[in-house]
């Protein structure tokens, strides 16, 4: 398995008067190759599970490992390592920097790494062709669409070659031929060998061919009808 | 008491690495009764979040610690100029009893608190926080030392009294046999220097082996060897360099180095004689976790680097020592 969570729980402002319990004792695995989808209404607990697995932050208790390994409990310095070449994350408003030009937003992840410029642009540039965004590669990200927004922070997701991809509520900001094109892309990458967490609660999300497994969750936890 | 921007900054330094290091004596006492990185339960998880913030914490404190000795010194230097009898820190430091041992307690924090923060950076520097019980162990160790070393930098400074006609460099560390408490004597200034340059001479061939063989002896050795190094060459400063930099065969005084008359001289020596002491005795200190967790690849790669530093600060130290000695004599002087 490539992903497991063991019983994990996770509390915001644990011991405060606000303190709120967003996921209780949830449980499940993820094989290699698959593409799950996390279903469940808003304020149900499943942005923060994808933030969980997506190593954002650790859970409160409970084990989240990936590839054995639980990711999210290590020393900052290891985690960015493995956070940076394991997992590209697919953000609900994208998160892509409007001043910037597409290619600057696509290439930000590998200048950790210390790649030259050129480098940069050739590990881009095959990526951008694939999401016809090729044509865009020098225009300020403000002034895309919003379709074209997408495949961009998709491109970013994938520049380091991340054998996890998550999203979460890819969707939610498309019409209905864009959610499509979006689902054709994940299917593309599902075929190519990557393993795929979709948090949604978009039917064209959660009914999609594609899909391997749906993860229903309420209130935290994981419901099984 | 002396209220001046000296003696504060100090205060303030010292209770400010005081208070972040006794915040973090609550997770120490946390961590050392319920740390188990095997477990997934709710208080592992946050006890190694709060770790962060801690050692964090504990990493200033000790950073203000190492400052506040350059500080304490710039300080005393400074007092003497209202401490009658006093010409540099030698003489403020001499004016009550809390001041030199003041100076012994910070010049010994400074090998103490680095260690702190060695086996801080080696923790780090692994997947498995292999030094966590190690490292807040040691915390609640440093904590009364650290507390001593406040009270008697604060019973230094409060009952310093201008009034009060205290001794100079120039009786303090004499040669004469007949004039003041000499703070180094007995050994002849042959003996010394071939101690020096013996001693040196053999730290860098021996860490030139060590570089490349790396065996556990050696670690001792090489340790020890800085140990000895440290003491012979504070001697060979304060009794024959000083006074080849200050061109007074009488002047014999670590801390007159220090002043801008002489070029602030004195920074460049300890500047690279600590460290260097610091770092050789560093690559002991971290052979004796080598084998903790899967550090051995990080304590190699320290103890690599720590050598190679402190070969190149002693060749320097060493240089940057002779250099006015060595003037003189090829200059015609008498040794």
């Amino acid at each position: 398995m490539l992903i497991e969570l063991e019983g994990v729980t996770k509390i915001y402002n644990q011991d405060h008067p606000n303190e709120v319990r967003a996921l209780h004792d949830v449980s499940f695995k993820v094989a290699t190759k698959n593409m799950v989808c996390l279903r469940g209404a808003s304020g149900s607990g499943k942005s923060t599970l994808l933030a969980i697995i997506g190593c954002v932050f650790p859970p409160s208790s409970g084990r989240a490992s990936i590839a054995g390994q639980q990711l999210a409990r290590l020393p900052d310095r290891f985690l960015t390592f493995h956070r940076r070449n394991f997992i590209g994350f697919i953000f609900q408003r994208f998160n892509i920097l409007p001043a910037l030009s597409v290619l600057e937003n696509i290439t930000l992840p590998l200048l950790p790494l210390g790649i030259s410029p050129r480098d940069r642009k050739q590990r881009a540039r095959p990526l951008m062709e694939q999401l016809s965004i090729l044509h865009r590669e020098n225009f300020p990200a403000g002034q895309i669409s919003g379709g074209e927004l997408q495949r961009v922070a998709i491109a970013r997701a994938l520049i380091n070659n991340p054998p996890i991809i998550l999203a979460d509520e890819p969707t939610a900001h498309l019409d209905t031929r864009l959610s499509k094109d979006f689902m054709t892309i994940m299917s593309g990458l599902r075929e190519a060998g990557k393993t795929i967490i979709l948090a949604s609660h978009d039917p064209l999300v959660s009914d999609h061919e594609s899909i391997d497994n749906i993860i229903d969750i309420r209130d935290g936890r994981i419901h099984v009808p | 008491m002396f209220l001046n921007a000296w003696s504060i900054a100090l205060c303030i330094l010292s209770l400010l690495a005081l208070f972040l290091l006794s915040m973090a004596g609550r997770t120490a006492y946390r961590v050392l009764r319920f740390w188990n990185p095997s477990s997934d339960k709710e208080l592992q998880i946050a006890l190694e979040r709060e770790t962060w913030l801690a050692s964090t914490m504990i990493a200033y404190g000790l950073g203000f610690q190492l400052i506040s000795l350059v500080v304490f010194v710039l300080a005393a230097d400074n007092f003497c100029q209202v401490i009658a009898g006093a010409m540099c820190a030698t003489g403020s430091l001499m004016a009550n009893d809390f001041g030199l041992p003041a100076l012994w307690i910070k010049i010994t924090g400074i090998f103490l608190y680095g260690f702190w923060l060695v086996l801080h950076k080696l923790d780090v520097s692994c997947e498995t926080y292999p030094l966590v019980r190690l490292k807040y162990w040691y915390l609640l160790v440093l904590l009364p030392f650290l507390a001593t070393d406040v009270f008697y930098q604060t019973a230094y400074i409060a009952g310093l009294e201008p009034d009060i006609i205290t001794s100079c460099c120039a009786v303090v560390f004499s040669g004469a046999k007949n004039v003041g408490s000499n703070l180094f004597t007995g050994i002849p200034k042959t003996t010394l220097l071939i101690l020096f340059y013996g001693t040196a001479a053999f730290l860098v061939v021996f860490g030139l082996a060590y570089l490349r063989l790396h065996t556990r002896w050696m670690d001792w050795i090489f340790g020890i060897g800085w140990g000895w190094f440290f003491f012979v060459s504070m001697m060979a400063i304060t009794t024959v360099f000083s006074s080849y930099i200050y061109a007074m065969p009488y002047h014999k005084c670590p801390f007159c180095i220090l002043k801008p008359e002489y070029y602030y001289y004195g920074f460049l020596l300890f500047g690279t004689m600590m460290p260097a002491v610091f770092l050789g005795l560093s690559c002991t200190l971290a052979s004796l976790v080598k084998y903790r967790g899967h550090l051995e690849p990080v304590v190699h790669t320290f103890q690599h680097r720590s050598a190679k530093i402190s070969i190149i600060l002693l060749l320097i130290f060493t240089v940057l020592s002779s250099y006015h000695f060595i003037v003189y004599t090829i200059s015609g002087g008498q040794v």
